[in-house]
């Protein structure tokens, strides 16, 4: 539009018909460039992605704090400080538990509820899909529901449900979120009941690449089921349970939203995992330059994953 | 003949026993999955006097409404369930309208570097937006977005530009590039074969890409959480939170917001099924 007013009201001998062939002419040139059709895109991304990166490690060694406007850089004292304080290792120790428990669980339910779809579907066994579907349903829910409704069977006196059914059982009553130990572990489960579907439908598309001459042969040279399974579907599902391990490994570590609702952290600090340990320090404590510097911590932790995820990614699929 | 029969009978004792045991997992499966919501649902429709009665009854006695009314009534859900609408559809109409024309792009232009911007951005999808929460928080405050719905749509399609572009990008590439190249022989310049020829096959992408971000936006907390102030603007899941500090020993109304919470998305799911599975598989093995 605009190079139509720019040539034309100048210029009476060019025609009409000319000047929008050349105002089309110059808009397909720049339709034939990738740049304006990808900015607006890469726009967005340096500005939401990529400036926020950048600025929280410039954060990270200054003494920003959300109680004052000016603020010195201290340099890299600051990670010293960081990592000496108390609360540090206490908390690196219950994300490690955090982390390592609930991804074995995803990736071992997963790979359990995707082998028996598999088999339920080749063999048209009844409810292959309302098993997907309700595995499936748990992954939709918002993780701070998740936190809430794990919360209402939690209620730890005889009327909450998880205790009821143990004292039917012939159990005791379990302290589930107000004993340290129980509530890191009820952390780890409603993670894992929120990200098993993940895997799940990930390996069963793993499962799903696996030729089945190869089951053929192997039953052929008399490999037993078990044989089977260590020798043809462990080394054809390698590929996507590594990129899972990855994946969900990743999710895990920033969790902050499911237990945010179902413990707050607590009781004291037991279940309080990186990401919350970096919001707080933020947000609750206001010290803005160290919860940079944690949340710098964190990043390494998911740019080495990546980096790991996208060598596999770039070697396997060769993008 | 020996041997036949043999292998007969190990096929089927085989054949039984993977089934009995298939049926196990599916069994156990459906319990572990569904009992935590169908939990919730039952706590909110119980009279109020079994909600801590001993023993438990796990089917109410009678099913009663009153609490939904309640909360309904005297709180501010279904305000939080409307903002929560609204921001996660204009997330959506945002992240098409920026993410479109660049997917067509990273799939159908070979220039170089793309590799490398492609790469870029699948690293900027695998960095959790929690790492960048406090940043982004003095980035809105600068722009005195904080407080603000649009400020909260802005940083959500941020936020899921990378995600979305490497989804849109991996359907556009399923489509045949003879396809558009007939139409540019006939004479369409890119956006004309963008519009009249990709867009109608790419719909399904299209479909993955908003249904990922409508749950995205619905479901997030971090960043509605730093942003959001006022209990009025909240969304559903900020809401909901709010409210389980509210009226924490009220089960039943606490099981009855979850239940509003998560409802919408269910329904969603189990009526778009299909394109769930897909856009799992899709967007986590190719990025």
């Amino acid at each position: 539009m605009s190079t139509e007013t720019d040539t034309g009201t100048k210029d009476p001998s060019v025609t009409g018909t000319e000047r929008l062939r050349s105002a089309l002419g110059r808009f397909v040139w720049l339709q034939e460039n990738p740049i304006p059709w990808v900015f607006p895109a890469i726009a967005v991304l340096l500005a939401f992605r990529l400036y926020p990166l950048v600025e929280v490690v410039r954060m990270s060694f200054t003494d920003m704090s959300l109680l004052s406007d000016s603020y010195s850089y201290v340099g890299i004292e600051q990670y010293l400080d960081v990592l000496s304080a108390p609360g540090f290792w206490t908390m690196a120790r219950v994300t490690l538990i955090f982390v390592a428990i609930s991804v074995i669980g995803q990736i071992v339910l997963g790979l359990i509820l995707a082998m028996a779809i598999d088999y339920g579907v080749k063999k048209h066994i009844r409810g292959s899909v309302s098993t997907r579907i309700a595995v499936l349903s748990a992954w939709v829910i918002p993780g701070i529901v998740i936190g809430i409704i794990w919360q209402l069977m939690m209620i730890e006196a005889p009327y909450g449900v998880l205790n009821f059914f143990l004292t039917q059982l012939g159990f005791d009553v379990v302290a589930w979120l107000s004993d340290p130990q129980m509530a890191l572990l009820s952390v780890i489960t409603a993670n894992t009941w929120r990200g098993t579907a993940f895997s799940m439908i990930m390996l069963y598309a793993g499962l799903q690449q696996v030729p089945q001459q190869l089951y053929a042969a192997a039953k052929i040279d008399g490999a037993s089921a078990i044989q089977r399974f260590r020798h043809v579907t462990i080394p054809q599902i390698k590929p996507v349970v590594f990129i899972n391990l990855v994946l969900i490994t990743i999710y895990t570590l920033n969790t902050f939203d499911m237990i945010i609702s179902l413990t707050g952290g607590g009781p004291g600090r037991a279940t309080q995992v990186l990401a919350l340990f970096m919001y707080f320090k933020g947000f609750q404590s206001f010290n803005l330059g160290e919860a940079a510097a944690i949340a710098v911590l964190m990043l390494l932790v998911n740019v080495v994953m990546t980096f790991v995820y996208m060598r596999f990614l770039i070697e396997e699929e060769g993008i | 003949m020996a041997t036949q029969s043999r292998s007969g009978r190990s096929r089927f004792e085989d054949f039984d026993r993977y089934t009995a045991a298939t049926y196990a997992v599916y069994l156990l499966g459906l319990a572990f999955f569904i009992f935590p919501v169908l939990w919730a649902i039952s706590m909110s429709v119980r009279p109020r006097q079994e909600v801590i009665s001993v023993p438990l009854r796990v089917i109410p006695s009678e099913f009663t409404f009153e609490v939904y009314r309640n909360v309904l009534e005297n709180s501010d859900i279904l305000r939080w369930v409307w903002n929560s609408l609204k921001i996660a559809l204009l997330e959506v109409a945002g992240i098409l309208f920026l993410v479109t024309p660049a997917a067509y792009a990273f799939s159908r232009f070979r220039f170089k570097g793309k590799r490398a911007v492609l790469l870029a951005i699948l690293l900027f999808q695998m960095i959790s937006p929690v790492v960048i929460v406090i940043p982004l928080y003095n980035m809105m405050a600068q722009f005195g977005l904080l407080n603000t719905h649009i400020g909260l749509i802005a940083l959500y399609i941020g936020l899921q530009v990378p995600f979305s572009v490497w989804l849109l990008k991996s359907y556009f590439d399923t489509i045949p590039e003879d396809l558009d190249k007939a139409a540019r022989i006939d004479g369409c310049n890119r956006l004309q074969t963008l519009w009249h020829v990709l867009l109608p096959s790419v719909m399904p992408g299209i479909a993955v890409v908003s249904i990922f971000n409508f749950v995205f936006s619905w479901a997030e907390f971090v960043m509605a959480f730093t942003v959001l102030n006022d209990s009025k603007l909240f969304t559903i899941a900020m809401g909901v939170y709010s409210f389980q500090g509210q009226y924490s020993t009220d089960y039943r109304a606490i099981a009855a917001a979850s239940v509003i919470a998560m409802i919408p998305l269910l329904v969603m799911f189990l009526a778009l099924q299909r394109y769930f599975v897909s856009g799992l598989t899709d967007g986590a093995v190719k990025g």
